[in-house]
């Protein structure tokens, strides 16, 4: 048995899985973990990105510039969809939840009549090493960084910055921070902004994985709102990353050995058990950890 | 919801009717529930609304037409609605496809030089652009010509002087709305013959109803077999039409070593298990399989796993929008390994819509797909074409609605009726049919087609060439079952488990 081979692939995969979980969960982190709004359009803002990709693409773009003028299309999008409609169910979680619905199916059905039944394909960028038996394409690691840089990117943004600083405000106390002065109207605006920009640019990152077509945004839905709600909306974006790499740890051996239906079992019983235990997620969890320490020292 | 359908259903009608005249409000309720209800199920007509004025016998045949517009299958069912769509319209131009009771159509053995191989048909566009002829063309041989031209006049326009309306609704790719639908066409609508389904599962969920009031149903997919139905036609192939020849060739090829991965349902795992029954006899092990959800689009897992087992070729029997994705990753992956399938390239065109070199090594015996490179195939085509000129592809199963949907104008004339059991008698004498794919004979006895079958084989830069022809192979499966459905009608589909040969030879 290569065991260095079956190791590295082991790593590989887990690394694979938890860059796909994050990498679907990205837009939905600020709006359902910040804004609390149930968006189940978020499929639909991921393939709208993937088509904007598509476009570019096979207009000339070259891959990463593609991908930029999706999270820019989608992010303008965003923000027209917020103003005309998202803004008026702001603390109505169950409107909330019914109006992107409708919006999803406008969207996806919308595109199919527009543009058709698929979009010309976006090549996976070339490439891959191979160790013994095993081969690990270039593109899944370069996604893991992108992931990673991302996350970072976002924490840095909400953590060092005024901007972060008026919007996690607004987030924990909109009536406070209006009276303190934050302009609470343009904070939505931007974090929903924000939210579907990156939604457009995750679908654009994992075009190349997958054939663009109306409704290519479902099989992202269920991935996105069970990395979103397993992390928990204490510390939505330290939540998202501990819940996808605690549900890649589960699923990537139990796929690997038995198969990969029994690793998506595997996965979701995961999630079950893990919210029954901590119902806030795994982020309050840690909190309350930290505050105990804290007060008990 | 289906209620208010129903109810807009009957008020729409009887509004345009002139011998009732209706309350203003009714009118406007009827109207605007009309408008509500339109997304859901509401079939489209080919030609506007019938109306009362048309005497009994002039009254259009109507065929229901259920496919998935939209949702994951749609890459498929709109190839099939456009099908159905020019068959329709050719009939009611006054054409019909050459044919007859149990008559072949014959080919004529001609002196002519040959080229020493296939030829290569590229993927780009709709054309059929031969980019390798094959080699020199000097060596003389034995060729057999087809019939260059299948379509003929069949000397009425319509079916027995009546217009062939088209009642098709979209599916939507969900087993309960097909339901729905079903049930709306034939208790409702009461079409003279109802044309459906893709999935096997969308298959078996209407299959009751249509047996419920002896509906006549044809099904035009190809499928992992087994159905013996008396309400039922099934012009698709069937495993041991396409799993056999597809499984011999691989393992004379690449070696006995098959790694199955299979969607998970009754067509992926039917269809792994004839593999499984079927490749001891040519020496091959099946050393490993994976069933795969529907609903999985990401296959790093799947990819190393096969790596890890190390096979000679992989049998992917990958169905749906999501499970396509496989061949890019696995491309980018830099898995090799060659593949076979039974439904992939030739339904969903996945050689045109994944850039090169996803689908390379990818070999699938098939009765049709559009890279046929006959005259007649050609002629086809170019009909199709100039009705649907954005069509990107034209696929098996659509091939199939088109020649069914003329096989039945063609058995209703000779049946001088569309009486359903008529009908049905009329199409058990046993058919012969010349398609686009070639002469196809629906058998009596168990209500399916022998097809001519070919092995094609997707190159590095994803164009096509076939590699070896059967001229017709039968639908014997259900033949060693003892099917006669005219001396034994049934109403069940055969599972390779009811089948004693299955086990003889598994180890």
């Amino acid at each position: 048995m290569d065991v260095i081979g079956v190791v590295a692939s082991v790593v590989y995969q887990f690394c694979t899985n938890a860059a796909f979980l994050l990498l679907c969960a990205l837009g939905l982190i600020i709006i359902l973990g910040m804004m609390n709004i149930i968006n189940l359009a978020h499929g639909e803002l991921m393939m709208m990105g993937a088509y904007a990709a598509s476009a570019s693409y096979s207009r000339g773009a070259p891959f990463w510039l593609a991908a930029i003028i999706a999270f820019v299309a989608v992010g303008i999008f965003g923000a027209v969809l917020e103003a005309t409609i998202v803004r008026r169910f702001y603390g109505r979680e169950l409107g909330a939840l019914v109006v992107t619905w409708g919006v999803s199916l406008v969207l996806s059905q919308g595109f199919l009549l527009l543009f058709g039944p698929f979009m010309p394909p976006i090549q996976i960028p070339e490439g891959n090493i191979a160790l013994g038996q095993y081969s690990f394409s270039y593109y899944w690691i370069s996604m893991f960084v992108i992931a990673a840089l991302l996350v970072a990117a976002l924490w840095w943004i909400y953590n060092r910055t005024d901007v972060g600083l008026q919007a996690r405000a607004t987030m924990q106390n909109p009536a406070m921070a209006r009276a303190l002065g934050v302009d609470t109207r343009r904070i939505y605006l931007m974090t929903f902004t924000l939210g579907a920009a990156l939604a457009g640019l995750s679908g654009a990152l994992l075009a190349p994985t997958t054939s663009i077509m109306p409704f290519m945004g479902q099989q992202f839905v269920a991935p996105a709102f069970i990395t979103v709600v397993v992390g928990g909306a204490t510390n939505v974006i330290a939540g998202a990353v501990g819940s996808s790499l605690l549900l890649s740890l589960v699923k990537t051996p139990v796929g690997f050995f038995l198969g990969a239906f029994l690793g998506t079992v595997a996965l979701l019983l995961a999630a079950l058990i893990i919210i029954r235990l901590l119902p806030d997620g795994i982020s309050a969890a840690i909190q309350r950890r930290l505050d105990l320490r804290h007060r008990m020292r | 919801m289906t209620d208010k359908t129903a109810e807009s259903q009957v008020d729409a009608p009887s509004d345009s009717s002139d011998s009732i005249t209706p309350d203003r409000r009714a009118i406007v309720k009827g109207m605007s529930a009309a408008g509500l209800a339109a997304g859901v199920g509401l079939p489209t007509y080919l030609r506007g609304f019938e109306t009362s004025a048309y005497a009994q016998t002039n009254a259009p045949v109507k065929m229901g037409f259920i496919e998935d517009e939209s949702g994951n299958l749609s890459v498929y069912g709109i190839q099939k609605l456009h099908a159905a769509q020019l068959a329709v319209a050719e009939i009611n131009a006054g054409k019909t496809l050459k044919g007859a009771p149990d008559i072949g159509a014959g080919m004529l053995g001609a002196e002519a030089t040959v080229a020493k191989n296939p030829p290569v048909i590229s993927r780009e566009g709709t054309s059929l652009t031969i980019v390798d002829h094959g080699g020199d063309k000097s060596p003389v041989d034995l060729a057999y010509l087809e019939d260059a031209d299948i379509l003929i006049d069949s000397g009425e326009k319509g079916i027995l002087g009546r217009e062939l309306q088209l009642l098709s609704s979209d599916g939507q790719s969900n087993n309960a709305v097909w339901q729905q639908l079903a049930r709306k066409l034939i208790q409702e609508d009461k079409v003279d013959v109802l044309v459906a389904g893709f999935a096997s599962a969308e298959r078996e969920a209407i299959r009751p109803i249509v047996d419920q009031f002896k509906q006549l149903y044809f099904y035009t997919n190809q499928y992992e077999g087994g159905v013996a139905d008396a309400n039922t036609f099934c012009t698709g192939p069937v495993c041991e039409q396409q799993v056999i020849p597809t499984v011999q060739y691989m393992v004379e090829k690449y070696g006995p070593k098959c790694y199955t991965i299979a969607a998970d349902y009754n067509f992926g795992q039917l269809t792994a298990a004839w593999t499984k029954a079927f490749i001891p006899l040519v020496n091959g092990k099946v050393i490993g399989e994976e069933f795969i959800p529907l609903s999985v689009s990401e296959f790093s897992q799947v990819i190393a796993r096969i790596q890890a087992a190390k096979p000679d070729w992989v049998m992917t029997l990958l169905v749906g929008q999501n499970q396509h994705n496989y061949y890019p990753q696995a491309a980018a992956a830099g898995l090799k390994y060659p593949m076979a399938s039974t439904v992939n390239m030739a339904q969903g065109y996945e050689h045109k819509r994944f850039a090169p070199p996803s689908l390379a090594r990818m070999h699938n015996a098939i009765q049709y797909q559009l890279e046929v490179p006959t005259a007649r195939n050609r002629a086809f085509v170019k009909r199709w074409m100039t009705m649907f000129p954005k069509d990107p592809y034209i696929g098996e199963m659509a091939q199939n609605t088109y020649f069914t949907i003329h096989l039945y104008a063609k058995a209703a004339r000779l049946a001088h009726t569309v009486d359903q059991q008529k009908v049905k008698r009329c199409l058990e004498l046993g058919w012969n049919i010349e398609a686009p794919e070639g002469s196809v004979f629906l058998e009596p006895g168990t209500h399916h087609c022998a097809h001519p079958i070919r092995l094609a084989y997707c190159d590095e830069q994803q164009n096509v060439s076939f590699l070896r022809d059967w001229p017709m192979i039968q639908a014997w499966w259900l033949q060693r079952l003892g099917v006669n459905l005219i001396r034994n009608p049934e109403y069940k589909q055969y599972t390779p488990d009811e089948d004693p040969y299955f086990k003889m030879f598994a180890l």
